[in-house]
């Protein structure tokens, strides 16, 4: 037996303090509970609604297209890929600028060949190199793939392509893995599109210029056929356009819908809202557990006293009370957990089914994310506890022993 | 055994400072019985919680048994009190979701020195001192005003304290209870040879203590 028995002493009177007002206990936890439901459900939904919208407003294109100036570009469509056209831009044109106000760049090539040997003799094919992990427009929509990510020997073809997932494509001679395929976009360059990573288009080169004569310019690695461009949530449009013309010599700016570009910029801020609004939440669940620890801690001013008196310690008087809140404020937070598994599945019968019969999809966060938030929200809640509770105990654990046996307030 | 050395309390109150207890010194010798009495706002009971260790002074010293018991560390003052002073206090002063056990018990489990099992061997023989090992398991609510007190004092003498301290500890008690207790205190430094200090405003109870301590406005009267 050791310092481990008076902290067993001390837990244990923390457990029996809890009991001791059992409906005060009730309402606390009962207020951590609603308070971690309601973060819990928030935040899950909030993550779930960032995922899809990420799909589905990247469904709707890049706010602007930046093309060689010589580019002739006739756009009715979504900004979904860049025009085919053989004037280039140089590959780091938009990064060297450090233009402000861009949320997502995507450099792509387009080849727009007749001799790939893809599709019928002659037929016109669109071989468009991106980078994956910097792409926001074609990879949304996906339709179905393979298990696993994309591979340098792996294409994704357009909604108009018959080849079956698996099945190998020659291009130019050299073959590759039909890794996907993209749902109906209405946009012809996309739908007819096959598309590869940027290090495998480049990796053409070779062939290309053996089968044409000819090395096309995008294919060139330091220059590109355009860029795709999302902006950031401050950001407008002209602003944006006026400071790639003025500092990127010899380009074009194409804008897409105004009005999508307005909607995203809006959801994003809104989210940006809610994020604030869930820390208000936690905070002010704080100030009550503060303010009611404070009541706790002078009606139990003698006890206190008491124990300090026959050699309690102040930092095992304040290790009971943290004890006692975080026990209170982490239960309330599991419970609160359970209330907000419950609102997700109203979220999801309410809204979710609702969008999935529209067409529209929802991506809900995985199971690891869903847990990782969970036990945040437990952990969060005993913090709220522990940093409500601190402050009042450690102020009484200070106070002189004949004050607290003697004194009133 | 025990000794006040300029001993001084002022407390800041809305109306201006109030000196409780004005430069007092004092020497009680180890295993004495002692009362302190006087008036009500004599200063006997600033007097008393500065010697025990539960108000810090103004100015000057306590020593217990050689140590200056107001220069310790916060740590430190905590471990002496609950190794050398034992409080029987005016009020009831149990923790009551504690049984009568538990609360005897309070004083070695938080020192955390020696086993659990012996802890309670321990505790169980301090009841029987005072007569209530049968009601080792009852909770203060069911045990009349004079069992409480005698539990207190149960408490008080868990670690085996050099000076006990009573601070008007039969106020609310009637008169046979109030018999009994003092006995069983006055036993205790018979006994044990602990040093007994008794604040209380009743002079019959005071005369049958060694030594009479007089305080009247925060001086000893002579």
């Amino acid at each position: 037996m050791s310092a481990a028995s008076s902290y067993r002493l001390l837990f244990g009177l923390a457990v029996q303090n809890l009991g001791r007002r059992q409906s005060r206990t009730l309402l606390l936890v009962v207020a951590i509970a609603i308070a971690s439901a309601v973060t819990f459900a928030g935040v899950v939904a909030m993550r779930s609604v960032v995922a899809s919208m990420q799909v589905g407003l990247s469904r709707v294109g890049a706010d602007l297209m930046v093309v060689n100036q010589d580019a002739l570009t006739n756009l009715t469509d979504a900004l979904l890929t860049v025009e085919p056209t053989d004037s280039t831009v140089a590959a780091d044109a938009i990064s060297r600028a450090e233009i402000r106000g861009i949320a997502r760049l995507a450099a792509q090539r387009i080849l727009r060949t007749e001799r790939s040997g893809l599709g019928g003799a002659g037929e016109l094919v669109d071989l468009i190199g991106f980078d994956p992990a910097s792409d926001f427009t074609i990879l949304p929509w996906l339709s179905e793939r393979l298990a696993g990510p994309m591979r340098p020997g792996d294409v994704i073809v357009g909604a108009a392509r018959n080849l079956p997932l698996g099945s190998q494509a020659v291009i130019f001679g050299l073959p590759f893995r039909v890794y996907g395929k993209l749902a109906r976009t209405g946009s012809g360059t996309q739908e007819r599109g096959v598309f590869l990573q940027a290090s495998s288009l480049l990796g053409l080169a070779g062939a290309v210029r053996e089968r044409t004569g000819t090395l096309p310019p995008m294919l060139v690695p330091e220059r590109v056929t355009g860029f795709l461009i999302q902006l950031a949530p401050e950001a407008t449009e002209v602003q944006a356009r006026f400071a790639l013309l003025s500092k990127v010599p010899e380009i074009k700016v194409i804008a897409g819908g105004a009005l999508m570009t307005g909607i995203r910029q809006g959801l994003v801020a809104l989210l940006a809202g809610l994020v604030g609004l869930v820390i208000a939440l936690s905070a002010s669940t704080a100030v009550m557990v503060m303010v009611l620890f404070s009541a706790i801690m002078a009606e139990r001013r003698r006890e206190l006293g008491l124990l300090k008196a026959i050699g309690a310690r102040r930092s095992q008087i304040v290790g009971m009370a943290v004890t006692e809140a975080a026990l209170a404020t982490a239960c309330g937070g599991a419970i609160g957990v359970i209330l907000g598994l419950l609102l997700l599945r109203l979220f999801e019968r309410a809204l979710v089914h609702h969008l999935g019969e529209m067409g529209i999809p929802f991506l809900w966060l995985d199971g690891p994310g869903t847990i990782a938030i969970a036990a945040a929200c437990v952990v969060g809640a005993a913090v709220v506890g522990i940093a409500g509770a601190l402050v009042p105990a450690w102020r009484m654990g200070r106070r002189d022993i004949h004050d607290l046996l003697w004194k009133e307030g | 055994m025990l000794a006040c050395r300029a001993l001084a309390k002022r407390y800041e109150t809305d109306r201006g400072p109030v000196d409780a207890v004005r430069g007092m010194d004092l020497d009680i010798e180890a295993g004495c019985y002692a009362a302190i009495v006087g008036r009500s706002g004599s200063g006997k009971s600033s007097l008393m919680s500065m010697i025990g260790g539960l108000s810090r002074p103004t100015a000057g010293r306590v020593l217990i048994g050689g140590t200056d018991i107001w220069s310790l560390s916060e740590a430190g003052a905590a471990a002496f009190r609950n190794q050398h002073v034992g409080y029987v206090f005016q009020f009831a002063s149990l923790l009551p979701n504690l049984r009568a056990l538990d609360n005897v018990e309070l004083p070695a489990r938080l020192a955390g020195k020696g086993s659990r099992r012996e802890i309670t061997g321990r505790a169980l023989e301090r009841l029987a001192d005072v007569g209530l090992d049968s009601h080792a398991d009852a909770f203060p609510s069911e045990l009349s005003s004079g069992e409480q007190r005698r539990v207190v004092i149960a408490r008080a003498l868990m670690n085996e304290p050099r000076l006990l301290l009573a601070d008007e500890p039969t106020s609310d008690l009637d008169e046979q209870t109030e018999r009994e207790i003092m006995a069983l205190l006055r036993d205790i430094n018979r006994s044990r040879g602990t040093t007994l200090l008794l604040v209380t405003h009743n002079l019959s109870l005071a005369a049958k203590a060694e030594r009479i301590i007089h305080i009247a406005n925060g001086v000893v009267v002579p």
